[in-house]
């Protein structure tokens, strides 16, 4: 059997760990695995026809060519944003043609799954967050076996209580916000640390209540700049040291304000976010005449080697779901439920959201975290 | 015995608990008593000491901030110079005055001293960029912290095929930069120091990208020159959309490149955290020499490392210009560009 893998959207710690694995286990059972390089981007620019670039777009893999890699963060089969299903006109490959009669976005499906014949894979895992995994699903539908694994460092795959990357992204968090802490005291000021985290606040509050920060503004929950004035005010002015931290979700919004998105939509409709901490910041300066350190953290949430517990995740999925693919299933994805390791069926993400719940877990009169019941939820508590 | 008043002005650095440590135990072997002055300058205008005996520096050295606190107060400034201050040095007998501070709080020293104040000076600074001395205090954390984050962003870089600018500090010096640089095997470094090429970075990226590398890490110091025809987003408030020389960059470079271009700017986490071991022990041994030199009574002095060794120097040569990247540093790192 030929079991291919790919790695699609943001990379997280932990990806070359799992891609790892899974040649190992595969390896274990007298299976092959090959690499698709630049996630889904591959089934779109390879040329079947053309041998350069079915070798351009892969990556034979072995025990010995991955013995390595989990050491570092990123993924060796680098990744893309690129959607088969959905691509534009200035992004088709010479030798394609759109089919007769289709509109913008074209859907390059067919040739997507003649790639995967050429290159004779008999089972594809691709690892990746809902937009990735929301392409593995359509393929399931056109009849490729596809098993998936979900990563992302928002935790906010519906379906799994968990994603690879985000124990890392949050323990980044908190190590960054310690370190923000002397030089704030210092100069007794506010410190304003903006954390990626698009749709969803989860990176925001969970770091926010795991480095005990005054306040957290969500994306959830527009913020009323006067109100966040006058408790980071008073946070400041009860702590010793005279400082006062908050933390900013990169998708959060001030009221009477919209989100800061820049450049053009991907494959996905998302646009680049960004700038909401500095804004933030900007007008605290104003309402409470207090200097702010602004602080991004931006892309060092996601980088660098994975802690042990997305070592622990990666490994298990990864296992898993070679496990899956060799049994001849399709359709599923890995997934922790309730502490214990399963899997889903895939279309398990199309079917919801995966959010922090506001109610439970957030004041939005306080910007605090307020975890009103921890029995009987999962371990990161969404 | 004599006394000894310490204070630590300007912004935080890595080090200052250690430099303190180290001169209170070393005044207390020479039989001296030390003074600590709160919240800079302006502690020393307003009378706010503490007696800081051997217990008070324990378990300070791997701490970052500064216990003394600091302030951005200057007596030539907000007071009447050398009258502002010298009323609180009379009713302490205090003897000799330690000031650790940067550039600008060692020239206040230095008028000081003229004055009538019995100064002696402790450079600091995460940038390196003080005159009279090889290095300062903080600014091996630093580079330390911007090297670790060069690393974990090549993973991510090349995870995407990116281009990733990091913007570290440095308004008119470029030895963070250029030390990060190096160590962090940057593609291309831009410093204040030296006027760059944009095309020329872009076409040693696309050489690079040409030849398999398909990912760039360049490092930029915070004070080069903007590249022409830049105008600024704003947002719906009429804000800024985010600062930095590095955000005005990035589309010139994906526009030159073709390649994604990203920003992380490392801002306040370079001064921020625990010294590192070597900026534990240089700050260690500068406090300690600044007690000797009080014991000694020579004042006019700032404390500085010469050739691994360190030393008493005349306060006005840490007064002097400030000091720039020097030329066979920056050629070891033009090496290795692209």
């Amino acid at each position: 059997m030929r079991i291919g893998i790919l790695t699609g959207g943001g990379d997280v710690p932990g990806l070359n760990a799992a891609i790892k694995a899974v040649v190992n286990r595969a390896a274990e059972h007298g299976h092959e695995v090959i690499g698709l390089r630049r996630g889904w981007a591959g089934l779109l620019y390879v040329n079947p026809d053309d041998p350069a670039s079915l070798e351009e777009f892969s990556q034979p893999m072995d025990p010995n060519w991955v013995r390595t890699i989990d050491r570092s963060g990123g993924t060796v089969l680098h990744s893309s944003r690129t959607h088969p299903g959905k691509v534009k006109a200035s992004d088709v490959p010479d030798f394609l043609t759109p089919p007769d009669g289709a509109q913008e976005p074209y859907d390059f499906t067919p040739h997507a799954i003649d790639v995967l014949e050429a290159y004779g894979i008999d089972v594809l895992i691709p690892i990746g967050g809902d937009d990735t995994l929301s392409y593995g699903l359509r393929l399931h539908q056109e009849g490729v076996p596809v098993i998936a694994i979900p990563k992302t460092m928002d935790n906010d795959v519906h379906g799994t209580d968990y994603c690879i990357g985000f124990s890392t992204a949050v323990t980044r968090g908190v190590e960054f916000i310690g370190n923000l802490r002397t030089s704030t005291g210092s100069h007794e000021r506010i410190a304003v640390v903006e954390l990626f985290g698009r749709y969803s606040g989860e990176t925001s509050l969970i770091t926010a209540y795991l480095a005990g920060v005054d306040r957290a503004v969500i994306s959830e929950v527009p913020v009323d700049i006067n109100r966040l004035a006058d408790y980071l005010t008073a946070d400041r002015a009860a702590n010793p040291s005279q400082y006062a931290m908050v933390t900013v979700s990169e998708g959060a919004v001030v009221e009477g304000g919209e989100m800061l998105l820049s450049g053009e939509a991907d494959a996905y409709g998302h646009r680049k976010l960004g700038g909401v901490g500095e804004q933030v910041g900007s007008m605290l300066k104003e309402v409470t005449g207090i200097h702010i350190i602004n602080q991004t953290i931006g892309y060092l949430m996601r980088s660098g080697s994975p802690d042990s517990l997305d070592l622990m995740v990666a490994n298990n999925y990864a296992v898993m779901a070679t496990d899956l693919a060799v049994e001849g299933q399709s359709g599923r994805m890995v997934a922790l439920k309730g502490g214990t390791y399963t899997n889903v069926p895939i279309s398990m993400i199309g079917e919801g959201v995966k959010r922090v719940d506001v109610g439970e877990m957030y004041d939005p009169e306080t910007y605090r975290p307020n975890i009103r019941h921890v029995g009987g939820k999962p371990m990161f508590l969404y | 015995m004599s006394v000894i008043g310490v204070l630590t002005a300007g912004g935080d650095c890595p080090g200052l608990n250690a430099v303190i440590r180290g001169l209170v135990v070393r005044a207390h072997e020479n039989d001296d008593e030390v003074l600590g002055i709160l919240n800079g300058w302006e502690g020393l205008m307003e009378g706010h000491v503490e007696m800081l005996d051997n217990h008070a520096v324990e378990e300070i050295l791997p701490k970052g901030g500064t216990i003394l606190g600091t302030s951005r107060k200057d007596p030539y400034v907000h007071g009447d110079g050398y009258e502002s201050v010298a009323r609180t040095l009379k009713r302490n007998d205090i003897d000799s005055l330690v000031v650790i501070g940067g550039d600008g709080t060692l020239r206040t020293a230095l008028r000081l001293g003229e004055d009538g104040a019995n100064v002696i000076g402790v450079p600091k600074t995460i940038d390196n960029d003080i005159s009279g001395t090889d290095f300062t205090f903080g600014f091996d954390t630093a580079v330390q912290i911007v090297t670790d984050a060069i690393d974990r962003l090549t993973t991510t870089a090349e995870a995407h095929n990116r281009v990733i600018l990091v913007e570290v500090m440095g308004r008119t010096k470029g030895w963070i930069a250029t030390y990060a640089g190096l160590a962090g095997g940057a593609q291309a470094i831009l410093i204040p120091e030296v006027p760059y090429d944009i095309e020329q970075i872009a076409a040693l990226i696309r050489r690079r990208h040409r030849h398999g590398k398909n990912y760039s890490i360049v490092v930029v110091a915070e004070g080069i020159e903007p590249p022409e025809k830049v105008t600024l987003q704003k947002d719906v408030f009429g804000f800024d959309r985010l600062g930095g020389v590095a955000y005005q960059l990035a589309p010139v470079i994906e526009e030159l490149t073709g390649y994604e271009t990203r920003v992380t700017v490392l801002g306040h986490l370079q001064r921020g955290g625990t010294p590192s071991a070597f900026d534990r022990v240089l700050a260690t041994r500068l406090g300690a020499k600044a007690a000797d030199l009080a014991a000694e009574g020579q004042h006019g002095t700032m404390v500085a490392m010469r050739n691994a060794n360190i030393v008493g120097v005349p306060l006005a040569e840490g007064c002097a210009e400030i000091r720039g990247v020097d030329d066979e540093l920056f050629s070891v790192a033009q090496s290795f560009f692209g």
